[in-house]
């Protein structure tokens, strides 16, 4: 039987081969349908792989709270989150540290160097919620909060752009045009918190971000933070942590008991949710993708196997008459399109990995992880292409009859 | 009992709404090792006859045993088999398999009754060198003259030991001296083999090489005489 298999397979091969240039393009619908699917499911995986990881060294006892950016259309009179929500968020038993966050871009200046750094406006808070380690200087304190000093703790990045290898504490920086003093430099992180990375950027306090930089001017209230960033005493208690702190919130925008919250706070695994559900539709959308090419490619086998059947349909005659059986055509010619189509789906696969390690190897800002599975699930799809769109032609050759096809000319 | 025997063959075709009726009630019989000519013009149902002993095609009517089997109570897709085992075809046009070599046209029928492929290599060069060819093996077809590619289907012909040759105007596309050729080897596979063979000709000439002779027209056997 494996013999046979053989013969029939080497058969396929040597017809495939005679005809180099249309047996090419006919399985390029392939080879492209299975090098698209793995490359993009490659990038997806990644990008994927990289959210997880960001949000697992950022820790799974984190909280967010903010206000929702699809607002329940019934709440007329939404409250933003101020400090008075980080403050009564303190005061919850379950709270380690509660900072306030407001993020903006500012262009910071040193002598002639000039470059753009993500300022985060906080409180001392920050350096108990985030697991950041000062390489030198100090962190700020209380007091310079509550009097609107102008200092600022830079990342390592940020420090490395602007002072090269000078040592930057007590140098002062402008941002924008307010003059900075350097207090403190973090240590290299890697990929710190979620929509901030410290390496890059510089921390300062709120205060002074909100009086004499107007960061988070764009809000409605003035006092407005972007979020709150909460960082709970046990992970085991987090579900009673998060209600209580809802009610805190509730409290202080005072919502009436009936009406539903103006805010919504996000822990890790509501962000891995939906980092998932984002790579499902990614998923989705590179599985139709996937479909139509392997499904274009597929007709194009059809195709290319009926007009091989009539061309070789004396041929179909002499192998009836000595001695093939229906049977035996139809595997021929159904090997021989799955054989076409494996073909294109192995270039596809050579394709695929190719681009994804080019991918993965030139590109910083687009994560690429080759998936074993994918690999295998669109060659194993390439196969299935060939023996589904392969079948009617091995079909309409094995119905000939040897007499029928021994006259063709 | 005969190694080929038909009673009564009919055979009718319908072409739109005309009924061609192209055999009218044949009777034949041949025994093991007879050296058969069949000649008539074209139209006289010789054609018709032969795709039928070959189990080509069924007859309308009538029956057909060979070898001991009643081909005309066997499925059409079950004829496939006892081809492969009783019949050796050689054709007027060759009909070889382009882009494979002569060994591999040869292991063809093998293919197809699952000899073991190294069993296969062996008994193909066996009969490639009974027709004198061992040494174009490898060649493609289209690198062999005319005569080699019909001794190479000879050869296919005898790779399964089958008993009957059935040569269709074997010589038709070869000049004279070609077709001697071609004559002497079915003469030797006659006498030296025991094959028995059964010849569709046109031509006088290639007729006398066989020791039967049997004259078709319209669709009847008219005559059916055996030489010396």
């Amino acid at each position: 039987m494996m013999d046979t298999l053989f013969s029939v397979f080497r058969i396929s091969v040597k017809a495939i081969f005679a005809n180099k240039m249309r047996s090419a393009l006919t399985s390029l619908g392939i080879v492209i349908g299975v090098a698209a699917v793995i490359t993009m499911l490659a990038v997806g995986s990644g990008t994927q792989q990289e959210m997880t990881e960001r949000f697992s060294r950022f820790g799974t006892n984190v909280l967010f709270l903010r206000q929702p950016w699809d607002l329940d259309e019934s709440i007329s009179s939404p409250k933003e989150v101020t400090m008075d929500d980080v403050r009564a968020i303190r005061r919850l038993s379950g709270v380690e540290a509660a900072a306030p966050y407001i993020s903006s871009g500012f262009t910071v200046q040193y002598g002639y160097t000039s470059t753009s750094v993500d300022v985060l406006a906080t409180d001392t808070d920050i350096f108990k919620t985030y697991d950041w380690e000062l390489d030198s200087g100090r962190e700020f304190t209380e007091k310079e909060v509550s009097d609107y000093a102008q200092v600022a703790v830079l990342g390592a990045t940020a420090a490395q752009t602007i002072f090269n290898d000078v040592d930057a504490v007590g140098k002062t920086v402008i941002f924008e045009d307010i003059p900075f003093q350097v207090i403190g430099v973090m240590k290299k992180n890697g990929q710190g918190g979620f929509g901030f990375d410290m390496d890059e950027g510089a921390l300062i306090p709120y205060t002074t971000g909100k009086v004499k930089m107007n960061a988070g001017w764009s809000k409605s209230d003035r006092r407005a933070l972007d979020r709150v960033i909460i960082r709970v005493k046990d992970f085991n208690q987090i579900e009673e942590t998060k209600e209580a702190i809802a009610n805190a919130v509730r409290n202080t925008h005072k919502i009436h008991p009936l009406k539903p919250d103006d805010f919504q706070i996000d822990d890790f695994a509501s962000f891995v949710e939906e980092a998932k559900s984002a790579g499902k539709t990614m998923g989705i959308l590179l599985g139709v993708i996937g479909a139509v090419s392997l499904l274009v490619g597929g007709i194009g086998v059809m195709n290319i196997m009926l007009v091989s059947v009539t061309e070789r349909t004396r041929e179909i005659g002499i192998r009836m008459a000595i001695g093939a059986t229906s049977a035996d055509i139809r595997l021929q010619f159904l090997v021989e399109a799955v054989t076409l189509s494996c073909i294109g789906g192995l270039i596809g696969v050579a394709l695929g990995i190719a681009a994804t390690l080019i991918v993965a190897a030139n590109s910083t800002t687009i994560p690429a992880t080759l998936n074993i599975t994918a690999i295998f699930v669109s060659f194993g799809f390439s196969a299935a292409t060939g023996i589904f769109f392969g079948y009617y032609p091995a079909y309409k050759a094995s119905k000939l009859t040897p007499i029928d096809a021994l006259r063709y000319e | 009992m005969s190694l080929i025997e038909t009673t009564n063959l009919y055979k009718t075709y319908v072409v739109g709404d005309v009924e061609v009726h192209a055999l009218q009630g044949v009777s034949v019989s041949i025994e093991r090792g007879e050296f058969v000519a069949v000649m008539g013009p074209s139209g006289s149902g010789k054609s018709t006859f032969m795709n039928i002993l070959g189990c080509l095609d069924k007859p309308t009517k009538g029956k057909y045993i060979l070898d001991g089997i009643d081909v005309t109570a066997t499925d059409l897709s079950k004829l496939a088999g006892v081809r492969n085992r009783k019949i050796g075809f050689v054709f007027q046009g060759f009909n070889l398999i382009s882009r494979t070599t002569a060994v591999e046209n040869v292991e063809l029928p093998m293919v197809y009754n699952h000899t073991p492929s190294h069993l296969r290599r062996e008994k193909a060069l066996a009969a490639l060198k009974a027709v004198g060819l061992e040494k174009r093996a490898f060649h493609m077809p289209n690198q062999l003259s005319g005569g080699q590619q019909q001794r190479v289907a000879i050869a296919r012909s005898l790779v399964c030991d089958a008993p009957i040759i059935f040569a269709d105007e074997p010589t038709g596309n070869l000049d004279t001296k070609m077709s001697i050729e071609v004559m002497d080897l079915f003469t030797k596979l006659n006498k030296e083999m025991g094959k028995t063979i059964i010849l569709i000709t046109h031509e006088p000439d290639i007729a006398e090489y066989a020791g039967r002779l049997i004259t078709f027209r319209d669709g009847q056997k008219v005559s059916d005489e055996v030489k010396k």
